[in-house]
């Protein structure tokens, strides 16, 4: 068993010799052809390691993790990340098709200068229905209401899941009542609280993840959730042949907008190679690939042509100007704010 | 916690070398990977949350995280609930590992390691994959996301823990006891309660141990299986590193849940020696 | 009452049943025809083929069944001693010592290990920094088991041995050991299982590159829980199976020293 265990490290040892490129990502990010591709035009390995959550990325940097050269987080991750002075300066000329990201995205508030961070991929929290269902019914369906108001909440009553997530559903329930999600008065989370205190009986779950093969079974109709999930739940739904149809639509309310962005971690040894892959990622073919792989939004102007066209209309993933207006990243708070909010979340949890 | 002055045979051994052989490597062991890094984290509940994680450079530190706890009747009820919750998930798992213990512990020798290993087979697989096979279950018979189901979870996972010590005590008590018992006319019910049942209570207490103290530390049978109403201490613990960025808190909470733990088990350690004077050890 | 009786049969096959029910519906559905693996679909193979080609989750789960060995064998030494050292020694501080660790939230284990790691030692995260973590919270659970096998024992065979004249070494291996063979084989068991499934700590205290099938999965959420995954689940099962098998057979005869 021992020498299985050395033979082990020798292999991970020589891994170490060649040439190979770190990435802290989330699963099923970058598809395995445009990494083969990749691999092979520049001659290197690439190898990825996964989480699942900003949070646990950022939890685990904090504590003082190293060896990754890129990682893949959202906008207020970044901000925080560049806060804790843990990013490396991007060399933009060795960027040069920095240029294909879309006007839009380019100098995000988290990054103002674009100093650190290329834009990736985007995701709208929004609400997915069973559209039968919410026909039959006669529910609205572009509406935050469709969850928090107990007047829609009577007929759908344990078939509705939300995001276990504080700042996520938080924030719905702030847009719903028309503040911003980045208020910073105390009295208005209140308000926000005993909204969601009020709908909550009507709610089968806190979900992340499960709301997706929910979905797609018909085990619940309505979903707070991230708009790549719900696009996976509506192909899961018609690959299985359910006689229904999931759909997804950004709240006129407006919603919560999530960036993510490739960015150099300060301790990467190989930021050639990150820079490489970064415009490598950043042409335009390679690029759409997250939108075809997963439903995502791209940052990417030159991908769009190579985006499947029933995804480019998507408005749910693509939003237009219009809508993309009323959107707003999450933020972070400091330390007193994030401790009441907290406090907030707990007492949710708990009545 | 502490041993109990029951066998005196165990008294003064005289200083040989095999007591440090013994002792020396786990002790130091567990000295290295385990208190030293515990002491990071008992001074982490000391000092401020970082304006963006992690913590407040030094030399900024404060009781502010235990304050905060104490100061506020909702942690406690969520301490209330999440004990509640592991006391039934152990009176469970004793209830449904006692027959099975008994039964490895009867069978012929050379077919216990076998009904040993098909206790833990099942737990060979992955642990998330399991839960996804409950949720299959308890789907379409209406009892997901129900705290029905986060005890039925919490039972599932945890209940190897209890089966096995419990076997590993059954297995050592003498046939020939009972047998005798049962000669001089007792009914096979108060030979149980009479004989069995006490000698086993070392195999029951650590069964209990590793079954209660981790349930107050699980997040994912709740967060996965229950519904809105179900948090735990585990849960919160994990959302103050993994949401809400504040290792303060989340260290202050450990420690509390640790030191309350510690403190019950203490305290069952003392009353089983005070109440059962002249059994046994408790862990 | 010496004999299994009926009530017994039934009670025991019950609970077997509540602990293979789950287990049934995990092997069943990694045959299932469907990516959504939520109702039966239909029989197929495909990913189990798909998962000889996944070089990613084949790695991570020889990682973790290597882990998850090494890591038993040596907790349960270690574990073995604790627990011998509490049953026999009395050191008022060894069970506090012991029992923390299980007592300790995981997160809060990981967390500090990780800290510990990197910002104390300095050490380079990686194969040995899981092993390490895996040891560590397994200990625990191997000395309460082999302590409640102790409890109540006769020391007075050990001081019988004694005055007869046998080493130390000749009394543990002659006595102790057969005494707590099967607490031994019950504590390596379930430190197995606690290491093969362990994400929390794992997580934090993985380096770069080196991934275990935990991990993997979790990660994995957030995108589909395929069959593939009940398909490593199940074929991970039915290595630990042939593992455990082969090692009771080739078992070095200490081991089997059993009186």
């Amino acid at each position: 068993m021992r020498r299985v265990a050395w033979l082990l490290l020798f292999c991970l040892s020589v891994a170490r010799g060649e040439d190979v490129l770190h990435l802290y990502n989330w699963n099923n990010y970058v598809s395995d052809d445009t990494l083969a591709r990749f691999e092979a035009q520049c001659g290197c390995r690439v190898r990825q390691d996964y989480y699942s959550d900003n949070e646990e990325m950022l939890a685990k940097l904090e504590a003082g993790a190293v060896g990754y050269d890129i990682l893949v987080p959202t906008g207020n991750a970044v901000e925080s990340l560049i806060r804790r002075n843990a990013l490396r300066d991007l060399d933009k000329t060795q960027l040069p098709h920095l240029g294909n990201v879309k006007a839009e995205f380019r100098q995000p508030w988290f990054d103002p200068a674009n100093r650190y961070s290329v834009p990736y991929a985007t995701t709208v929290t929004l609400i997915g229905y069973n559209i039968e269902k919410m026909r039959a019914l006669g529910l609205p369906t572009d509406t935050w209401a469709l969850i928090f108001e107990p007047r829609h909440l009577e007929k759908i009553r344990g078939k509705v899941t939300v995001l276990n997530s504080q700042r996520e559903l938080m924030a719905v329930a702030m847009k719903y009542l028309g503040h911003s999600v980045q208020e910073r008065d105390v009295a208005k989370w209140e308000e926000a609280k005993r909204l969601i205190l009020r709908a909550k009986p009507y709610w089968a779950t806190f979900s992340n993840s499960t709301y997706i093969k929910d979905l797609a079974i018909g085990n619940i109709w309505v979903a707070h959730g991230y708009s790549n999930d719900m696009f996976r739940a509506r192909e899961d739904a018609r690959a299985a042949r359910r006689p229904f149809t999931i759909g997804f639509t950004t709240p006129r309310e407006g919603a919560v907008l999530a960036v993510d962005n490739f960015v150099l971690h300060k301790f990467g040894q190989r930021p050639d190679l990150a820079h490489r892959f970064i415009d490598f990622m950043l042409e335009g073919g390679n690029a759409a690939d997250v939108s075809n792989l997963i439903g995502a939004g791209n940052a990417n102007a030159a991908a769009t042509p190579f985006i499947r066209p029933e995804i480019a209309a998507e408005t749910g993933i693509f939003p237009p100007p219009h809508v993309l207006a009323r959107l707003e990243m999450l933020r972070d708070f400091e330390p007193k704010m994030r401790r009441a909010l907290s406090r907030m979340w707990t007492e949710i949890k708990v009545r | 916690m502490r041993k109990p002055e029951a066998m005196p045979a165990a008294r003064a051994q005289p200083a040989d070398r095999s007591k440090w052989v013994v002792t020396l490597p786990p002790t130091l062991f567990l000295l290295a990977f385990f208190l030293a890094p515990a002491l990071i984290v008992v001074a982490a509940s000391l000092r401020d949350p970082g304006e963006f994680g992690g913590l407040a450079p030094w030399p900024a530190h404060s009781f502010d995280a235990y304050r905060f706890l104490f100061g506020d009747i909702i942690y406690l009820e969520i301490f209330a609930r999440s004990f509640f919750v592991a006391a039934l998930t152990t009176l469970l798992c004793i209830v449904l590992a006692y027959p099975l213990a008994w039964l490895i512990a009867r069978s012929p020798a050379r077919r216990r390691d076998l009904l040993v290993l098909l206790v833990i087979l099942p737990f060979a697989s992955n642990f998330l994959v399991r839960i996804y096979a409950w949720i299959m279950l308890l789907g379409p018979a209406n009892l997901l996301y129900t705290p029905f189901a986060v005890i039925a979870g919490m039972v599932y996972v945890h209940l190897p823990f209890m089966i096995l010590p419990l076997y590993t005590n059954l297995e050592k008590h003498d046939p020939a006891l009972l047998e005798a018992a049962q000669d001089l006319g007792a009914s096979a019910w108060t030979c149980f309660w009479r004989i069995t049942f006490p000698l086993s209570l070392p195999g029951i207490f650590s069964g209990a141990a590793l079954v209660f103290i981790p349930v107050l530390g699980m997040f994912a049978v709740p967060e996965l299986l229950g519904g809105t109403g179900d948090i735990l201490i585990g849960n919160l613990i994990k959302e103050q590193f993994l949401e809400n960025r504040d290792w303060p808190l989340g260290s202050a909470l450990s420690i509390m849940l640790t030191v309350a733990v510690l403190a019950l088990a203490g305290s069952a350690a003392w009353a089983a020696r005070k109440g059962l004077h002249g059994t046994e050890a408790v862990t | 009452m010496n004999r299994p009786g009926f009530w017994l049969w039934a009670a025991s096959l019950a609970v077997y049943a509540f602990l293979y029910v789950p287990l049934a519906v995990v092997v069943l559905f990694s045959f299932n025809d469907s990516v959504l693996n939520a109702q039966w679909v239909g029989f197929t193979t495909h990913w189990y083929a798909k998962l000889l080609h996944d070089e990613e989750m084949l790695r991570a789960a020889a990682n973790s069944v290597l882990i998850a060995l090494l890591s038993s064998v040596i907790s349960t030494i270690l574990g073995a001693m604790a627990g011998l050292a509490m049953h026999r020694y009395r050191f008022r501080w060894l069970p506090l010592l012991v029992l923390t660790p299980v007592a300790m939230p995981e997160i809060l284990l990981g967390v500090s290990l990780l800290l510990f790691f990197r910002q104390v030692l300095d050490l380079t995260l990686g194969f040995m920094s899981i092993l390490v973590a895996h040891i560590t919270f397994s200990i625990g659970f191997v000395a309460v088991i082999v302590r409640a096998r102790l409890a109540g024992m006769d020391e007075s065979i050990f001081e019988a041995a004694r005055d007869l004249g046998a080493t130390p070494w000749a009394t543990f291996h002659r006595i102790t050991l057969p005494l707590i063979l099967p607490a031994l084989v019950a504590g390596f068991l379930m430190s197995f299982t606690l290491s093969i499934d362990d994400f929390v700590i794992t997580f934090f205290v993985a380096g770069v590159g080196v991934t275990t099938l935990p991990l993997q999965i979790y990660s994995m959420i957030k995108v589909a829980v395929t069959p593939e995954v009940n398909a490593v689940s199940t074929l991970l099962m039915a290595l630990t199976l042939t593992l455990i098998f082969l090692a009771s057979r080739f078992a070095p005869d200490v081991l089997k020293a059993k009186a």
